[in-house]
């Protein structure tokens, strides 16, 4: 048959199957293709560019950013999803080809792997070898063959290479090798980039991230979840199956006098109760340490920077002048020894009258006072407040109450209420499974390699043996080089001799 | 081939250093006599050790000398150069790493202070590990390359790139110094034993990335890329650099005017978005512009032209603009050093409306508080403001840390395409094979891209162990995603058919420069929260 009737019938061939088929054969010839891998990777690359160049309507401060744009550029960015990039259709659409791209690519080329592994070339041609870099020939004297290939295949068991021998007709190879598993990392690495893919989507689906305010004496079992919409944020309150009481809060500081600023803190700490059908759970949460109950996990979020104390220390004098010091809690309270009782009610960090009612001026400590119950050993409640400073003694609130005059001698900072977030993500699991198989896979790919050895021993007609040995390494020549040098060494040869610049052209394996 | 180039190929392929482990001294020497040097000064305290910016000056001067000595060494191959360059080079990576490790220790005494005066309990020793802001960042990230550099340089094909890595690494530390050591109060969240795997992977794997920079370029210098073209990418950066300062102010007015910083009570270095005009910069700036805007022109001709003349002219305007951009730095840095006593009437009254709104942020006022209020009252808040602490003001090195260190890095851009154009054969012909590059290139990408990988991992941990989200898309995070994407590409680009070789490189290039970009341009130009580091 000529090659133009071969020709003309693959057309008719070609024509004879459905357009449907061809088309899907070609689209999963490009999904598969690593060409259109790296234009969707650059496709990537500038989507994220443009998310990370134009504010995102869920971080601090996009209202004031919106307010600076243009009219034109608030159209143009809001059709084209730029405020909220990372979840329009076509990010999501371009995820989705990725996926497909690492999923099809990889079933394409991993029989190709699986050859390496499964039926390895364990005779070449010897042209093959010649174009091999490393490659090398030089004669062995021996009584036999056999005497000679299980020398070659010492030094190879010697080198760390795991040696065949195989017999082809006057030639006989040993065949060497270490690392085949190395082929199948780079299929590694797609499955845990994939896995990491379904957790952030089970994230996005199932995952439920909210805040709770609280202060010391409070319970919620609701979070709030933010929803944005450009510079309007919305507030949907989401039930929890418990409840969360809050028993203390406390603010390390660094300097003790100073505000209770971030850059002034060690650490914020949260303890909390958590009640449910089960009973009673209790918890602390302090930066960087969430507390896990129920697949939620609670971290500390923020702080309400409003000064408060979460002890405070008072000095009770009587009228008859004797003093008592006593330390109370928040929401605690202290005895005197007459019977006296002290309930720490409320704290002002600048304390004012505000139509004849106590208020704070603002959230820092310029006038600290704190609002006291005091129950007298006869059952009589009155208010009383002790302040930070000395009052003159002719004003009402430095009046004695209860028979004793109250000054506030210290407290501890602490703000009003401290924020937590509350997060459900049952993707999070599937995606640290995802990051330890990358970081697996990654140090599999890149610090062990597949390395190859050929030796082609043939009769040189005398008492001696041809040997050419040539080697082929798929990543870490230098390393490679070195092993092989080694391997020539052992067999008594010169390793000056070792050809490191093939010609190529020879058929690839 | 001429004589000189043999000697060449003789010199290089002599090992500098014989033997497997002596082979790795220079790399290996550093960090055991940083670690001991750090153990002394725990020991002995601060009296008459240097400080942490004084060891930094070192290493900086260290790096500097050791790539003039590695630079010459390939025009004019000797032994002694090649062993000064990478013993002073080894130097440099010690006082690099004893300023990170003193600067460890004298963080951690200066808060002792503080909390031991008031009673409280002293925090663990990693709340104090340099890896707090940008210095921090800088300084690690200089000795990650640097020591990149070191590993490559028992060999000859990396004593060559070490030579072009180590004048990165000098830049990457003159940005550090000006930028400043000050301590800052680490922010809680930060106080993670997170921090230094996480801010560790990152010096490292950026320091890799830039040694995997320098081998791309020098791929394609080797692989036939005309110096020419590359002085056009370089023109561009430059010019882009100027135009970038103050939003095209230069162009547009003709006046440069450097950023001025505020000196608080207690001393507390605050830059101000309040620029005060310099003389002689902007239109040195501009004449640098106009001549590159030359190159770019004269090289575009030659290079579709092939026309000779105009290649000659080409290089003519760029050794000019050479001189007119290093008078222009120089010019810059020498009145940003002198004490100006004019500094207030300097400053132009058109940025006060964008200044007052400045303070009314500072001092705690809302967004919709500052829009409300008319531009004459802004004005009126900043005359203000700027009467009562006017003399208070100050230009400094550290003013605008980054806009310095882009000039600086635009003129290193200019000087080694002019060095790259001398006796380009020669160079060429000096450079190891293409194969050898390739190799090169391949393994340090792929390192950087497992790096990059672990940074993301272990940056998605912290943040949901800190934060309760692992991934939540923020400017930091996506800069890091973006430039993985970018070395996942060049890995690929690998086996796609067609695509190796030169558009490898061209990725390999691509990632470095998104790897900066993330480094800097999110810190200092997107907020988000990595704005502190």
């Amino acid at each position: 048959m000529s090659a133009v009737t071969e020709t003309k019938e693959q057309v008719v061939r070609a024509a004879r199957v459905p357009i449907f088929t061809r088309l899907l054969e070609r689209t999963l010839k490009l999904l598969s293709s690593v060409r259109f891998g790296i234009v969707l990777l650059v496709l990537l690359v500038i989507v994220c560019m443009i998310g990370m160049l134009v504010m995102q309507q869920n971080v601090d401060g996009f209202a004031e950013y919106y307010a600076k744009l243009t009219p034109a550029q608030r159209v143009l960015y809001g059709a084209l999803g730029f405020f909220d990039i990372y979840h329009t259709w076509y990010f999501n659409a371009l995820l989705l080809l990725l996926s497909l791209n690492i999923t099809l690519a990889s079933i394409e080329r991993f029989p190709g792997a699986w050859t390496y592994i499964r039926s390895p070339k364990k005779t070449v041609a010897p042209a093959y070898l010649r174009s091999q870099r490393p490659n090398v020939t030089f004669c062995l004297n021996g009584e036999s063959v056999h005497e000679v290939v299980a020398r070659i295949a010492e030094a190879c068991r010697r080198a760390g290479l795991k040696p065949t021998i195989t017999d082809k007709g006057e030639r006989t190879f040993v065949f060497a090798e270490r690392g085949a598993w190395n082929r199948l990392g780079a299929y590694a690495v797609h499955l845990a980039l994939l896995t990491i893919f379904f957790g952030g989507f089970m994230t996005a689906q199932l995952g439920r991230n909210g805040l709770m305010e609280l202060a010391p004496g409070m319970s919620s079992s609701v979070m709030s979840e933010p929803r944005f919409e450009l510079n309007q944020i919305k507030r949907v309150g989401i039930r929890l199956p418990f409840t969360v009481e809050c028993v203390d809060i406390q603010q390390k500081l660094i300097h003790k006098d100073g505000p209770i600023l971030p850059n002034n803190t060690i650490d914020w700490l949260t303890r909390i109760r958590i009640h449910d059908e089960n009973g009673t759970h209790e918890a602390l949460v302090h930066l960087n340490n969430p507390h896990d109950y129920r697949g939620y996990r609670f971290f500390q979020a923020s702080f309400i920077s409003l000064g408060s104390a979460r002890q405070i220390t008072v000095q009770a004098t009587s009228t008859d002048g004797t003093t008592h010091t006593v330390v109370i809690p928040r929401n605690g309270s202290a005895s005197l020894p007459d019977g006296t009782r002290l309930d720490y009610v409320q704290f002002f960090p600048d304390f004012r009258f505000v139509n004849g009612r106590p208020d704070t001026a603002s959230g820092e400590y310029n006038n600290p006072a704190a609002q006291l119950r005091i129950t007298t050993p006869l059952g009589q409640e009155h208010t009383a407040f002790a302040f930070g400073r000395a009052l003159p003694t002719e004003l009402p609130v430095a009046g004695p109450v209860g028979g004793y005059r109250f000054r506030l001698l210290d407290f501890e900072k602490a703000p009003l209420a401290h924020v937590l977030s509350i997060q459900y993500d049952p993707g999070a699991r599937v995606v640290y499974l995802g990051f330890a198989l990358l970081a697996l896979t990654l140090a599999l790919v890149f610090f062990f390699s597949h390395q190859r050895v050929w030796a082609m021993v043939e009769p040189d007609g005398t008492r001696g043996y041809t040997v050419t040995l040539a080697g082929h390494t798929n990543r870490n020549q230098l390393g490679f080089e070195d092993r092989f040098k080694r391997l020539v060494q052992a067999l008594g040869q010169n390793a000056n001799e070792i050809n490191l610049s093939p010609k190529k052209g020879a058929k690839k394996d | 081939m001429s004589e000189v180039i043999k000697e060449n190929v003789v010199a290089k392929s002599l090992p500098v250093i014989t033997g497997s482990w002596r082979s790795h001294l220079p790399a290996a020497l550093p960090i055991i006599g940083a670690v001991l040097f750090s153990l002394a000064r725990l020991e002995l305290g601060k009296q008459g050790f240097p400080s942490d910016g004084a060891l930094i000056v070192l290493a900086l001067a260290c790096y500097v000398a050791s790539a003039a000595f590695l630079l010459t060494d390939i025009y004019a191959p000797s032994r002694f150069m090649q062993r000064t360059g990478i013993w002073i080079a080894s130097l440099g990576a010690f006082f690099n790493l004893a300023s990170w490790g003193v600067r460890w220790i004298a963080a951690r005494e200066r808060e002792m202070e503080i909390i031991l005066r008031n009673g409280g309990e002293m925090p663990w020793v990693w709340r104090y590990i340099p890896f707090a802001n940008l210095y921090d960042l800088s300084i690690a990230f200089a000795f990650g390359a640097a020591l990149t550099a070191l590993l490559l340089a028992h060999r000859a094909a990396g004593r060559i790139i070490a030579a072009l890595s180590l004048p990165l690494t000098a830049l990457i530390l003159t940005l550090a110094i000006f930028i400043g050591n000050d301590f800052i109060n680490l922010p809680p969240v930060l106080d993670s034993y997170w921090r230094p795997i996480h801010v560790g992977v990152a010096s490292l794997s950026y320091g890799i990335a830039l040694v995997c920079f320098a081998i791309a370029v020098l791929y394609l210098l080797k692989d036939g890329v005309k110096p020419e073209a590359m002085a056009i990418w370089t023109s561009i950066f430059a010019i882009a650099v100027t135009g970038s300062i103050n939003r095209f102010g230069v162009f547009f007015t003709g006046d440069y005017a450097a950023s001025t910083v505020f000196i608080t009570a207690d001393g507390t270095r605050i830059s101000l978005p309040l620029r005060a005009e310099l003389p002689y910069v902007g239109p040195l700036l501009i004449a640098a512009a106009l001549l590159l805007v030359g190159v770019i022109g004269a090289f575009a001709k030659y290079l579709a032209s092939e026309d000779q003349s105009v290649r000659r002219w080409g290089h003519r305007l760029l050794k000019l603009s050479l001189v007119v951009q290093a008078l222009s730095v120089a010019t810059l840095v020498a009145q940003l050093r002198s004490s100006a006593s004019d500094l207030v009437a300097r400053i132009d009254p058109r940025q006060y409306v964008s200044f007052g709104e400045w303070v009314l942020k500072q001092s705690g006022a809302t967004a919709e508080q500052i829009a409300a209020l008319p531009p004459t009252q802004l004005q009126q808040v900043a005359n203000q403001w700027i009467t009562a602490n006017g003399a208070s003001l100050q230009l400094s090195l550290k003013g605008n840390p980054v806009e310095l260190a882009a000039l600086i890095t635009a003129l290193a851009g200019t000087l080694f395409v002019i060095l790259f154009s001398f006796r380009t054969d020669r160079l060429r012909a000096a450079l190891p094979s293409l194969e050898r590059l390739d190799n090169l290139m391949y393994k340090t990408a792929g390192i950087t891209f497992a790096l990059l990988a672990v940074l993301l991992i272990t940056g998605a941990i912290w943040a949901n162990e800190s934060w309760g989200r692992y991934w939540g898309w923020d400017p930091k995070e996506t800069g890091a995603f973006v430039a993985w994407l970018t070395y996942a590409a060049y890995l690929h680009s690998r086996i796609a058919r067609g695509w190796t070789g030169r558009r490898s490189a061209y990725f390999a290039i691509v990632g470095f420069l998104l790897i900066v970009f993330t480094y800097l341009g999110v810190s200092y130009l997107l907020p988000g929260l990595h704005s502190y580091a």
